[in-house]
Parts: structure tokens; C-alpha cells; sequence
């Protein structure tokens, strides 16, 4: 099994692709393998992780070309003759070979952002949505306009709309729902089917509606 | 302002980071992958009532403090929908006495209900089920908690260098001086100085002292655990008997998961999930509710505990279930460790570990995590 990984660390003027050659079981997650490379042939390999099992976000990557959650995307289902390559998400600046920086999602939210969707009268869950930000590198708007609120971040919004009749006067801006070209590669990549390009489409009736107030 | 180095990016070295920020200390994390890499990430997500370990009715009692701090400071990190304890086997049935003493004795608020009842509160359940109590159990994303808490601590001035590893110390004179680091993001080496180290590796513990000569006596103990592809309820799924294997499921987002198992390794850089185990797992968990067997099985994953070795259990006794080590007994005055706990008692071991640096600092403030409320993840980020 061959190993490609993009590397690029701070100073340096152009990435570099580094091969190494593992043992893997099909059956294994590429983060698993990713992780392994960086413990046993590269310590200074970066890439972020944590819940290895889908519902943190942290593992996202571009691999053979496609954006995925590594946790759970087996070697033998994405494997080439062979080979996988692994790159940063597209979208993000790059901070250190796998890692980006999420910021420009996360510094979206709003300070009263609900984490908790309310399913049942009596039942709380996380919202399937696991922040990985895979939908921005998915998307044709999010990486060529920097100031674009994203896929994600507009679709959290589409549920406060639902459930408030407000939205904050960025989402209803040029910034927001009116960027999105709808290419739906966010809702194609989403690896929990979050749906966000449909949701946004949605947000856009509501408004053209005046259903939303926006405040 | 004194200089503290806290050793660690899993959930007790941010809980330790924040405590220290918050009683003025100039703080610097050093984590050698992303936040949450180690054990922390690799959990359950189970915010525990206590319920699990009444057999010790302190631990219990601990747990379930912490479980209300935590809904108190961070309400929205947490799905809250309770948990439930099962009987599914005449043996299960026989343990309900006790369980039931134990849990009044640990002062954690259950209820006993109908076979119906709770078949009706979660129909996944093994229909077969001889009796049903329900606790205060709930669920997280366990990195989301992790960010939250070193949001809190940059809040207060910390600085959190993640991908930043411990590679060596300096020591001399009965002290640690410096800490060696190597910076992966710019590939740099440097030396940092400072008037405290806190070593929170968890069950890397032993492996970052013996860098500084000095020995932790902590036994990494991995577990397995089997996420499905998709949730099956939404109440914790308990077996009513003794802590075993394979004895909880735990929802929260779009998934279930099954845990776990027990063994000892020396090192947790060298651990992978055994086949039997997975097997093991999804047999346990088809008991409590069969409708597991029919679920295709999205990832497997396996981290290590920080279990404490007997000797730590001769030191200081800060608390029953973890433990914190001043090296000073080995010849070094600055330099602590802390192991054992759980990710849901992280904010009472900092608060401690707090404690003890505040001692040989000669500074008086208190622990102030358990009163303000935890500043949300996403201020981690921009
Ligand atoms: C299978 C399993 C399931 C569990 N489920 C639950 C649960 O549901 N609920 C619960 O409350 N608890 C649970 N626990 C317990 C809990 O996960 C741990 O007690 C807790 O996460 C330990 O946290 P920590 O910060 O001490 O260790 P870690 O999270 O392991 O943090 C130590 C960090 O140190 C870093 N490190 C190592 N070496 C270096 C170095 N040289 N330089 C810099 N950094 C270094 C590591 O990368 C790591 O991130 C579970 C444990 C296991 C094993
Ligand atoms: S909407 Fe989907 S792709 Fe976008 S951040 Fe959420 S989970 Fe990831
Ligand atoms: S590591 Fe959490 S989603 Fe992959």
C-alpha cells in the first residue's frame, strides 16, 4: 500500500508530496493509516483527529480527489491500484500539511448559535452536523470567495429561520444565501447528508417570501 | 507572573490549562497532535450519572457531582436525556437491590420504572427486559467539550500550541528549568522555560517523565468501542449488573456506540482493536438490544485509559479515582503528574491539580470552574 501525502509547513514556498510505503487492512480506516505513518515514519506528519467514529468533524481530507471523513472511509473502498493520496481540504488556508484552519466557519457563528435540536418534546440531540467543513472545500463559491458564509453556517441558519422566523442580516446578504450558485457539491460531499444546499435553497424561498424577518 | 507549562491536549490538560488561567497563572499547553488526538477523543461520550460505579459509592458520588457542574457551565455540549439501567438476565435482576441502594446512598436521583414504560421510552430495547431504572445519564461529542475548555482557557491567556511535542527536558538543581519542544508546524526546535510543569499525557504519562528521570506509575489500559451506522435511541443503554464488557450504548448525533473492553498494555502508541473484541461487542450489545445485530457497523476505535498503577494508590490521596504525583519525592521540587479520572471529572482533577501548584506557589485564589460558565468551542477558532 502506498501512502501520498501533501506536506507544507510554515516557510515553505511550495508543498511537497511525500510517499510512504504501509502495510494496510482493507478493512481499516485511512485515518488509522494516516495516523499510524505519522507514529511509526513521520512524527512531524500534522493532521487533526479525535472521535475516530464520525461525529467530531476533525478528520476531514480530500482523498484521491474526492472530500471524505477519514474515520470512516475504509482503505479497500477508496485504495487506487494501490495508492492513496491525501490533501487538505480545499477552501481553508492551509496551517501544517493535513491541517486547516477552520476559522472562517467557526468565527461565523453567532454567539447564541443552538448546538442542541430539539426532536421530541422531550429528547435533545446534536445537530447531525459535525462541523467538518468538507461543504466549503466542496464548494465552487466558498473557495474562490473568501467572504462567503458557507454551506454549513447558512444551513444552521435555514433551522433558526424555521424555528424563529428571523435571520441575522449577513445570511440575507450578498455574503450569504444569494453567493450560492447552487452547484449542490456541498449536500454531494456532506458525509452526514446535512442536505446544506437544499437548505439554502429553502432559506432563499422563505425570504423571497418575506416568511423571515431580517434583523 | 508565574510560568506554568501543562503537558497534554486531552480534555484534563485543557480543563488544567483553563483552572490555571483563571487564577492568573501565564499558561502554555504543549500537545503533540491536534486537541482531543490521545484518549480523549476516543471515548464513549458518555456523561456518566455515576450509576456505573456505585460499587464505590465516593466514585459515584464524584461522578455524578461533576455531571451536574457540567450540565450547569456547558448545557448546550450535552444531549440530557438520561440514561437507562437494564436487567436482561435473572443475574442482572439480582444485582437490582443493590444497584438501587447504592445509588440513594450516593445521593443520585433514579427511578425504577415498568418494563412497559421503558420499552415505550425506547422501543429498541431488548423486549425481553426484566427491569428497567432510569438515571441522569447524557451524551457529548467529546472533542467539542475539549475546545470548549481550551476556549475558556485562551479566553483567560493561554496558549494553546497544538502540534507541539515534548521532546526532552532540562533539569538541574533539584528543578526542572526548561522543557525541550519540537514545533511541527514550522519544524523548529526550542527550549521553553518556566516556573511549573504539569504532566497531563494521560497514558503517556510515564513515557513524557521518564524524559526528566522520573517514573508515573500509570498502566495504559485500552478499550474498544464499535460505532454504528445509525442511532438506536436516544437514552443511554446500560446493563444492570456489575461494570462489564460490552455493557453500554451511548447515542448522540447520527450514531450508536457500543463499549467496551479492558486490557493492559506499556504502550499506548502500539494498540489496535482485536477482531474478538468487535465480536464480543456486538454480541453484548444485540442483549440489550438485538436490533444491533442488523446494523452495519461504521468504525471501530480503540484508546487507552490512564489507569493508576499500585503504587500511586500509597501517595497522596487527592481522590479515590485518579491521581495526581509531586515528583519532589524523586528529587525534582517542580514538576507534577496526574493520571486515572474520567473525561466527565477532568474539570474537578484540574481543580485540584490547580490546588496543588496554587500550594507550592504561594498563591491563594480558588478554583473558579465550577461557578463561570465554559466559554463555547467555536471561540477556540479566528
Ligand atoms: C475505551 C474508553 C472509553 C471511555 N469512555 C468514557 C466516557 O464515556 N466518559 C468518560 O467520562 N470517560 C471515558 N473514558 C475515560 C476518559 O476517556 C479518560 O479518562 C480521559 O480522556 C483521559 O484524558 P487525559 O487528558 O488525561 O488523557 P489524553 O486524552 O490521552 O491526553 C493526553 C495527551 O497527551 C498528549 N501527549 C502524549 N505525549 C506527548 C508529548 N511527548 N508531548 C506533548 N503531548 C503529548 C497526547 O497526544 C494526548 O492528547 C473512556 C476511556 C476509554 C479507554
Ligand atoms: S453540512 Fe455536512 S459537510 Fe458541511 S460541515 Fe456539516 S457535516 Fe460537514
Ligand atoms: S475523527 Fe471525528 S469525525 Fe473523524
Amino acid at each position: 500500500m502506498r501512502l501520498v501525502v501533501r506536506r507544507w509547513k510554515e516557510g515553505w514556498r511550495a508543498p511537497r508530496y511525500d510517499v510512504f510505503e504501509v502495510e494496510a487492512d482493507p478493512s481499516e480506516s485511512v485515518l488509522d493509516l494516516v495516523e499510524r505513518v505519522s507514529l511509526k515514519l513521520d512524527p512531524t506528519l500534522t493532521f487533526e483527529h479525535a472521535c475516530h467514529h464520525g461525529v467530531c468533524g476533525a478528520c476531514g481530507m480530500v482523498v484521491n480527489g474526492v472530500e471524505r471523513l477519514t474515520c470512516v472511509t475504509r482503505v479497500g473502498d477508496v485504495a487506487r491500484n494501490g495508492v492513496i493520496l491525501v490533501e487538505p481540504l480545499h477552501g481553508f488556508k492551509v496551517v501544517s500539511d493535513l491541517v486547516v484552519d477552520k476559522s472562517r466557519m467557526f468565527s461565523r457563528y453567532p454567539d447564541d448559535t443552538r448546538t442542541l435540536e430539539r426532536v421530541a418534546a422531550q429528547v435533545e440531540k446534536l445537530w447531525d452536523c459535525v462541523e467538518c467543513g468538507i461543504c466549503y472545500s466542496a464548494c465552487p463559491v466558498a473557495c474562490s470567495y473568501p467572504s462567503y458564509l458557507g454551506p454549513s453556517v447558512l444551513a444552521w441558519a435555514f433551522h433558526r429561520a424555521v424555528e424563529e422566523g428571523r435571520v441575522p442580516a449577513p445570511v440575507a446578504s450578498r455574503s450569504g444565501v444569494w453567493s450560492c450558485h447552487a452547484a449542490f457539491d456541498c449536500s454531494e460531499k456532506c458525509p452526514v447528508n446535512f442536505q446544506p444546499g437544499e437548505k439554502i435553497m429553502r432559506l432563499r424561498r422563505l425570504l423571497l417570501r418575506g416568511a423571515v424577518e431580517v434583523v | 507572573m508565574r510560568r506554568v507549562v501543562v503537558i497534554g491536549g486531552g480534555v484534563t490538560g485543557a480543563a488544567i490549562a483553563y483552572d490555571l488561567s483563571l487564577r492568573g497563572f501565564r499558561v502554555t499547553l504543549l500537545e503533540r497532535g491536534s486537541a482531543g488526538s490521545g484518549t480523549s477523543g476516543r471515548t464513549h461520550g458518555l456523561l456518566h450519572s455515576g450509576c456505573r460505579y456505585v460499587a464505590d459509592v465516593e466514585v459515584a458520588r464524584e461522578c455524578y457531582s461533576e455531571n451536574q457542574i457540567l450540565r450547569r457551565i456547558a448545557p448546550y455540549l450535552f444531549e440530557k436525556n438520561g440514561g437507562l439501567f437494564v436487567a436482561i438476565t435473572e443475574d442482572d435482576l439480582r444485582y437490582k437491590e443493590f444497584f438501587l441502594e447504592k445509588c440513594e446512598e450516593a445521593g443520585i436521583p433514579v427511578r425504577e420504572v415498568s418494563r412497559e414504560e421503558a420499552l415505550r421510552l425506547e422501543p429498541n430495547l431488548n423486549p425481553q427486559l426484566k427491569a428497567a431504572v432510569v438515571v441522569p445519564d447524557g451524551t457529548f461529542d467529546p472533542l467539542k467539550v475539549i475546545l470548549s475548555f481550551l476556549a475558556s482557557a485562551k479566553k483567560y491567556g493561554a496558549d494553546i500550541r497544538l502540534y507541539n511535542e515534548v521532546r526532552g527536558f532540562r533539569v538541574g538543581g533539584g528543578e526542572v528549568k526548561a522543557v525541550k519542544v519540537l514545533d511541527k508546524v514550522s519544524l523548529r526546535e526550542y527550549e521553553l522555560e518556566a516556573d511549573f510543569f504539569v504532566n497531563a499525557t494521560g497514558a503517556w504519562a510515564n513515557k513524557v517523565a521518564s524524559l526528566a528521570g522520573l517514573h508515573v506509575p500509570v498502566k495504559p489500559s485500552p478499550g474498544v468501542m464499535v460505532a454504528l451506522d445509525g442511532r438506536i435511541g436516544n437514552m443511554v443503554f446500560n446493563r444492570l449488573n456489575k461494570p462489564g464488557d460490552g455493557d453500554i450504548i451511548v447515542h448522540h448525533r447520527g450514531t450508536s456506540v457500543i463499549g467496551t473492553t479492558s486490557w493492559v498494555v506499556s504502550d499506548p502508541d502500539e494498540v489496535t482493536a482485536p477482531k474478538e473484541h468487535v465480536e464480543l461487542l456486538l454480541r453484548r450489545g444485540a442483549e440489550m438490544a438485538p436490533i444491533v445485530s442488523r446494523m452495519r457497523v461504521k468504525a471501530v476505535y480503540v484508546s487507552s485509559r490512564p489507569l493508576i498503577g499500585q503504587a500511586a494508590q500509597t501517595g497522596r490521596e487527592i481522590s479515590r479515582s485518579f491521581a495526581i504525583i509531586d515528583h519532589s519525592s524523586e528529587g525534582v521540587s517542580n514538576f507534577f503528574s496526574i493520571i486515572g479520572g474520567k473525561f466527565i471529572t477532568a474539570r474537578l482533577m484540574a481543580e485540584k491539580m490547580g490546588d496543588v501548584v496554587c500550594e507550592h506557589a504561594g498563591v491563594t485564589a480558588p478554583s473558579r470552574t465550577a461557578e463561570l460558565p465554559l466559554v463555547p468551542y467555536w471561540h477556540f477558532y479566528g
